[in-house]
């Protein structure tokens, strides 16, 4: 590495168009060595795409790609690899019941022994302070380890620009901290890194170089260190942003929703045992429920809504009313509406319109059904009601579900919930996948929603979205709920600590030494 | 040359409508093809099987009997089909519910009166549901796989009607012949008018399939059952049962079947014998899928099949076509079908090869 080339990577006037959309639009940016640099942009503002083509996943319509001012044609994935490009994907591909070391030798092009291959191993592990035992099987990993196996079998290859997507969407404040220092030794070493991501906090604190993207036009170019959250936010949203309005001397009602004591068997093979959950969520309050993915948050959605239900009605109160062996259609008259994190075939269903979406669990609170006929005008109005105020991108009530854009759908299925006033709402993930503009007003609906009072219970992944929106929370932790704290008083590092296990309980600690004994 | 298929951004619906049509002509061409390079005069043998039944108004009763049981059957069989419940076993169904009919039939046949075909045809609809009760019960309870317990029932059901032939319900009076009594007058299904041979099951069985295409797609019970087809968990998370979902499926399939079943032996067999079973239950399914699930799309298919029925028995005997040839025409429309159905969801690119190929 001794003549370093100009850019890393660069760009020039890179177009692809799909039918009836034009992904890129004449992108242009450049990468130098060892640089840091965010590509920021809203959902389908054309980033996946643009990463797909230097990763050689897909090619360019017209424009050219230059890496190390060389222009190259990339025609898949094991060239890029070839030509020093790595890339590490938001969704791992792992096999659970594998070890580090068999899953790292499935994914890598050439064949080489294990022993080789180990050693080769311990020496990136060694190179950037990361802690992998490659003898464990993935399955026994946190999701920090498990993103790290994607990193070590990038950095075998010894990239020259390594391309991260979403990296930090399911890690804790700790893990997070340690990869970004990962990322820095790499970034010293010469290697640059394309980092892709919505947090703008952790951009301005990790990147020296963002590159914003809007419609599929780069729309400017900033040092993220000189900007503000804000300011970046609106420039990828092209219009100036609303923050949440939340007035901070409400008041709480009566307590409305109770959960005493809520203990389920886990479901199947990886199903998580939720373990003696209690919480009281007053009227027009905001309750969040922290953790990191995996531990629970599912199990505890599916036995608040009533698709898994608890054999003693008393576990789950609304109102006084025991409901906790109810499901959900009885929960729904009561006024519990709920919506799950998977959008797509089980919030709604992908091939089905939003019409008959709005049937799956409007029906009974807006009377959609005389005497088990669907009156199918009630039901495109109320569609179209939703569709209006929640400003859903769509072309009509006859569109399907599948066709909407992530953030699109899920506007629509919180303003389905939100507009059946329920009196109590339990959401996961609201925002996730969701660009800054929607997750928006996504934040003020549940604001106003509570306003109105209702009570919310907000589970979610997102640290910053529970501390802006909730007025207390808790942490998921292995199927256990810590104890409620008050949002405003409780520290980053101490939810950060709780996420990972630490539950202030002698036995739980016990147990997180030894694990971290183990390692 | 290059073939290159892109996802569309939504399913085509026209194509949904157009691909039935495409798998009809693929099939008369390759059949066509086929049957010359067998020997047989090709382009005849389509012909007589997709044509002349259509044009020939003599054959145009016929087409009304023989779609009637492939409507009925199919109208069942999709209801399961949307809900992804993959009865294949409803020629048992039909057995058994034309067997449950025909016990009644026995049990009256003393008996005058406007009550005993209203009776036999409920008992018919409750012996096909029975017996898709048990593929329904072991799915839900043991969860054993509908397809392979339904389809392995279908042989069970003609041991059963080889049984009742030969043993306990054999005809006194019939010189030893393996079959029933003849129905009696109060039993047979009437004609619409005196010199037709279309019976009252005819007008019905296109009645049900209104009455299905009303329920499917403008009650609870419709949308229930395509949402647990389309999406499972979606369909918890909206308050519907699988398992209740799966029953009223597989009873709905097996009801139908066997109300067929009944008009069958009630109508142009007017006795049970041990040739009843046609293959109607399993040429329902080709039907199903022919008319898109949809009932009204399903009273087309029907007529369709029928037409390669009544057609493939004219060209036995006008080209001495193997009786053989109906089936592979059928099954042929059956794999078009399946095939072309790509087309909904995909574009079909033939051109010269696209930039990034050619670089």
């Amino acid at each position: 590495m001794t003549n370093e080339p100009v850019n890393r990577l660069e760009l020039r006037g890179v177009t692809k168009a799909f039918p009836g959309v034009i992904a890129n639009d004449t992108v242009s940016f450049a990468v130098k060595p060892g640089e840091i640099h965010a590509l920021l942009g809203e959902n389908g503002a054309g980033k996946s795409t643009l990463v797909k083509m230097i990763y050689g996943i897909m090619q360019p319509d017209s424009g050219e790609i230059l890496l190390n001012d060389q222009v190259q044609y990339i025609p898949n994935p094991k060239a890029a690899r070839g030509m020093g490009v790595g890339m590490v994907f938001q969704h791992f591909s792992l096999f659970e019941a594998m070890t580090v070391l068999e899953n790292i030798a499935l994914g890598l092009d050439d064949n080489i022994s294990h022993a080789e291959l180990e050693r080769r191993i311990a020496d990136v592990l060694h190179e950037y302070g990361l802690s992998l035992d490659p003898h464990r099987i993935v399955s026994t990993l946190s999701v920090g380890e498990r993103q790290r196996i994607e990193i070590v079998r990038a950095l075998l290859l010894n990239p020259r620009l390594l391309i991260m997507d979403e990296p930090t969407s399911v890690l804790t404040p700790q893990e997070v901290g340690q990869l970004f220092e990962t990322l820095r030794a790499l970034s010293k070493s010469g290697c640059s890194i394309l980092y892709i991501s919505h947090k703008l906090h952790e951009i301005q604190e990790l990147c020296e170089a963002a590159t914003i993207l809007r419609g599929g036009k780069v729309v400017g170019e900033c040092d993220p260190k000189k900007e503000s959250s804000r300011s970046m936010a609106e420039m990828m949203i092209g219009a100036s942003l609303k923050s949440v309005e939340k007035d901070g001397g409400r008041k709480f009602g009566d307590a409305k929703f109770v959960v005493t004591s809520l203990t389920l068997p886990g479901e199947g093979d990886f199903g998580v045992p939720l373990n003696d959950i209690s919480f009281t969520v007053r009227a027009g309050e905001i309750f969040g429920i922290a953790g990191v993915a995996g531990n629970g948050q599912n199990e505890l959605l599916l036995a608040l809504s009533g698709e898994v239900t608890s054999d003693t009605g008393d576990a789950v109160m609304l109102d006084g009313e025991p409901i906790g062996a109810h499901g959900t259609t009885p929960r729904r008259f009561v006024g519990l509406c709920a919506v799950p994190e998977e959008r797509n075939g089980h919030g709604a269903v992908p091939d089905f319109t939003l019409c008959d979406n709005a049937i799956l669990t409007a029906r009974n609170r807006k009377n959609m059904v005389n005497y088990g006929v669907i009156n199918s005008s009630i039901a495109m109005g109320y569609t179209e009601d939703v569709i209006e105020k929640f400003s859903v991108k769509t072309t009509g009530p006859t569109s399907t579900a599948g066709s909407l854009s992530g953030g699109n759908l899920q506007k629509y299925i919180m303003g389905r919930e939100i507009m059946q006033t329920p009196e109590v709402l339990v959401v996961s993930q609201p925002t996730w996948g969701v660009d800054a503009g929607a997750a928006a007003a996504i934040h003020q609906a549940l604001v106003d929603l509570a306003e109105g009072g209702s009570a919310i219970v907000v589970i979610s992944q997102d640290l910053d979205e529970l501390l802006a929106i909730c007025d207390h929370m808790a942490v998921i932790n292995e199927g256990r709920l810590s104890k409620t704290h008050n949002v405003g008083e409780v520290s980053i590092d101490e939810i950060g600590l709780l996420m990972g296990g630490v539950h202030g309980d002698p036995f739980a600690t016990a147990e997180m030494t030894e694990a971290v004994h183990a390692h | 040359m290059l073939i290159e298929l892109t996802k569309r951004k939504e399913p085509s619906r026209q194509m949904l409508y157009l691909t039935p049509v495409i798998a009809v002509v693929l099939t008369m061409i390759t059949g066509g093809i086929i049957f010359t390079l067998l020997g047989y005069n090709g382009a005849g043998a389509v012909w007589e099987i997709f044509i002349k039944p259509v044009i020939n108004p003599e054959k145009w009763q016929d087409l009304g009997v023989k779609a009637a049981p492939l409507i009925l059957i199919g109208v069942g069989l999709s209801i399961g089909f949307r809900a992804n419940v993959w009865n294949i076993g409803a020629e048992g169904q039909y057995v058994v519910g034309g067997l449950a009919g025909t016990g009644v039939a026995l049990l009256t046949w003393e008996m005058e009166g406007w009550w005993i075909l209203p009776l036999m045809c409920v008992g018919g609809f409750i012996g096909g549901a029975a017996y898709a009760a048990i593929p329904a019960f072991l799915r839900t309870k043991l969860k054993v796989n509908e397809i392979l317990s339904s389809l392995m029932l279908t042989y069970v059901s003609v041991q059963l009607l080889y049984y009742l032939m030969r043993g306990p319900w054999k005809d006194p009076e019939g010189f030893n012949f393996p079959q029933t009594r003849l129905f009696n007058d109060s039993q047979i299904l009437p004609t619409l008018t005196e010199d037709t041979i279309i019976h009252m099951g005819v007008p019905l069985a296109f009645l049900i399939a209104l009455v299905a295409w009303f329920v499917m797609s403008k009650t609870v019970f419709g949308f229930q059952v395509r949402v647990v087809g389309a999406a499972p968990h979606a369909a918890r998370y909206g308050g519907f049962d699988e398992n209740r979902t799966i029953w009223l499926a597989l009873l709905m399939g097996g009801g139908l079947a066997g109300l067929a079943g009944t008009f069958e032996a009630a109508g142009p067999f007017g006795q049970m014998v041990p040739q009843f079973p046609t293959g109607y239950g399993f040429t329902a399914i080709i039907v199903a899928f022919l008319g898109r699930l949809h009932p009204l799309g399903i009273i087309g298919g029907g007529l369709i099949l029928a037409i390669s029925y009544v057609g493939g028995e004219g060209a036995q005997t006008s080209i001495g076509l193997p009786n053989a040839a109906t089936g592979i025409f059928q099954a042929m429309m059956l794999f078009f079908l399946l095939a072309t159905d790509i087309l909904i969801n995909y574009r079909l690119k033939i051109g010269e090869a696209s930039a990034e190929a050619a670089q």
